[in-house]
């Protein structure tokens, strides 16, 4: 049998080309993927330091009493605090681990429950007008896109890192150097009273 | 804000997700929103609202199991690239996105960040899993997942893995109130009615668990009546029934609204005895919303809806398919008014829950959530760490 070299050659190439396109592909699929990331924790960024501020201006509000207030202002401060001093680089994805805001936003959680009883928040409420009633409302609704914000994160990851797991994906490092993103995990509950 | 929604199944032919489509629509375009629907049409002379466009004549197809009426090939490729060019629309809404339908063909061809609901609690794993393959790098482009109930996003779970958001579906809950006026099934207290909706000859529906319960019941409250409403054929159910079952049930058949109201609104205990198949329990809401005390079988689907507040759930529940517990607990409510009256105030704050009010509220949310993270995605085209940068060998030093 005689081996055509031509024949063989054009194989070859072709199989190069279509080896070299799925490459690129799947290259700029992870990159469409880290985007994806990338706008999904700035969101929760975003909705978080909303969060914060609201429970700020609810705390200084007057319309709770003083102890209240200062549980609130104290835990909101830290993350506003938190928030600052480690701010999400530029890129998102480089060293990605949302600079450790886990547990102060958990903090801030745990407060907002603590503070939110059902007789605070009908409280507040039965004045529609007054500043209270509006800053609750602006804590719930960050609160709870916050919580979606996460959700959303998270799924985005799971998608990366199936991706990036992939063979090829490793052996041809399409990833480049973009660091491997984390879920970001802590308590997003709305205080039970704020939802009823 | 412009948004589009894809419904995958003809918007002319009554069903669930066409429902709650509709009714998104007309909740944000009320709100001052520019809201445009993609779906297929049956009957492509008939009366659209103006909002939807028609993505091509639905075909019936079995697909998961049941035939639905989809459409897809060339004409509605080009419709559906054609909407979303002329839509401009700043978040696309797709509903049953792994749907062979116009839902799938958006998300294929769309540009704009995209959000995406799942109805079905019954996926079929074979169909999902041949063509995961080919879906993932579509769905890789849905940026927030919304599931209807918690069956639902197991569904989700289980065969796209990640996780969902839920957002209950939408019950325009005011049409329900009650008016405190006496109806023609308004009982006494000798005479309580306890009231059963749903096709009468489909077994998930579980009229016979009801039934079956009947003689013990009428041991106990000798006056109770049990009317029926729902399609079926009223003579075999009826024909089946022990003579004094017959004697104490009332057979409506199919019903309008406005007596399906008026049947809610008076009903002393409201019994659901599905034995499975439910995804959401849509009734259950409007039982509550009317003021009906809600007796229930323990479907995971039923006992989300009824909720467990500080104060209990919103509902009585008893062991799915067990027609001696049901009874007694139907003869324990009826024995009980303070019971009923707690559930029934318990019930209508529930249900206010799941108003389109609030439901579109959190839609929205969504939305906003969405396009706040597409919008910040691209941080800065000089700043953002883009393909080639990514690409590029690490440093020595770096790992």
């Amino acid at each position: 049998m005689q081996v055509d070299i031509l024949q063989v050659a054009t194989i070859v190439a072709l199989v190069v080309l279509a080896a070299a396109w799925y490459l690129s592909y799947s290259a700029s699929r992870l990159d469409r993927l880290h985007a994806k990331v990338e706008g999904a924790v700035s969101a929760l960024d975003a909705q978080l330091v909303r969060r914060a501020e609201a429970t700020l201006e609810l705390a200084t509000s007057g319309a709770v009493d003083p102890a209240t207030s200062l549980l609130l202002a104290d835990a909101a401060s830290g993350a506003l605090e938190r928030h600052t001093h480690h701010p999400l680089s530029h890129d998102l994805l480089d060293g990605q681990n949302f600079a450790g805001r886990e547990h102060t936003e958990t903090d801030l959680t745990d407060a907002l429950k603590a503070a939110l009883t059902p007789e605070t928040v009908a409280e507040l409420r039965a004045d529609p007008q007054g500043p209270g009633s509006d800053a609750l409302a602006r804590v719930e609704a960050s609160a709870l896109r916050a919580q979606m914000a996460r959700r959303f994160h998270n799924d985005a990851v799971r998608e990366v890192r199936r991706v990036r797991e992939k063979w090829f994906v490793r052996l041809f490092r399409l990833a480049g150097r973009a660091a491997l993103p984390e879920p970001v995990e802590f308590d997003d509950d709305l205080p039970p009273a704020v939802v009823d | 804000m412009r948004i589009g929604l894809v419904c995958p199944y003809a918007f002319d032919v009554p069903g669930g997700v066409q429902f709650h489509v509709r009714d998104l629509a007309e909740h944000f375009t009320a709100q001052g929103h520019e809201v445009g629907v993609l779906a297929p049409v049956d009957d492509p002379v008939g009366d659209l609202p103006a909002y939807v466009t028609s993505s091509g004549r639905a075909v019936p197809v079995r697909y998961n199991g049941s035939v639905a009426r989809l459409t897809f090939g060339p004409v509605t490729s080009s419709r559906v690239s054609r909407w979303l060019e002329e839509g401009e629309f700043d978040v696309l809404h797709l509903h049953e996105p792994v749907t062979p339908s116009a839902s799938l063909m958006a998300l294929w061809a769309s540009s704009e960040p995209v959000v995406a609901t799942f109805h079905t609690a019954n996926l079929r794993s074979r169909a999902m899993h041949a063509a995961n393959p080919l879906l993932r790098p579509s769905t890789e482009k849905i940026r927030a997942r919304i599931a209807v109930s918690e069956e639902a996003r197991s569904t989700v779970v289980r065969h796209l893995g990640g996780d969902a958001y839920i957002i209950p579906n939408g019950v325009d809950t005011g049409r329900f109130t009650p008016s405190g006026e006496t109806t023609r099934f308004s009982g006494t207290a000798e005479r309580p009615v306890l009231a059963f909706l749903g096709r009468i000859d489909e077994p998930r529906k579980g009229l016979s668990v009801l039934t079956d319960a009947m003689p013990a019941i009428l041991d106990a409250v000798p006056g109770v009546r049990l009317v029926v409403a729902g399609p079926g054929d009223v003579d075999e159910i009826r024909g089946a029934l022990d003579p004094r079952v017959r004697a104490a049930t009332e057979f409506l058949g199919a019903v309008s609204e406005a007596d399906k109201v008026d049947l809610l609104r008076s009903a002393d205990v409201y019994v659901a005895p599905h034995t499975g198949g439910e995804s959401f329990g849509i009734v259950l809401v409007e039982a509550m919303a009317a003021g009906a005390p809600v007796l229930a079988s323990d479907l995971c689907a039923f006992t989300a809806v009824l909720g467990d507040g500080p104060d209990g759930p919103a509902g009585a529940t008893f062991a799915n398919g067990d027609s001696p517990a049901l009874s007694q607990a139907v003869v324990e409510l009826l024995r009980t008014p303070d019971e009923r009256s707690r559930l029934r105030d318990l019930g209508l704050r529930r249900a206010r829950s799941f108003d389109w009010d609030v439901v579109a509220e959190r839609v929205m949310a969504v939305y906003e959530t969405v396009i706040d993270g597409a919008d910040r995605a691209p941080l800065d085209p000089i700043q953002r760490p883009g393909l080639l940068s990514r690409l590029r060998w690490p440093a020595r030093g770096e790992s």
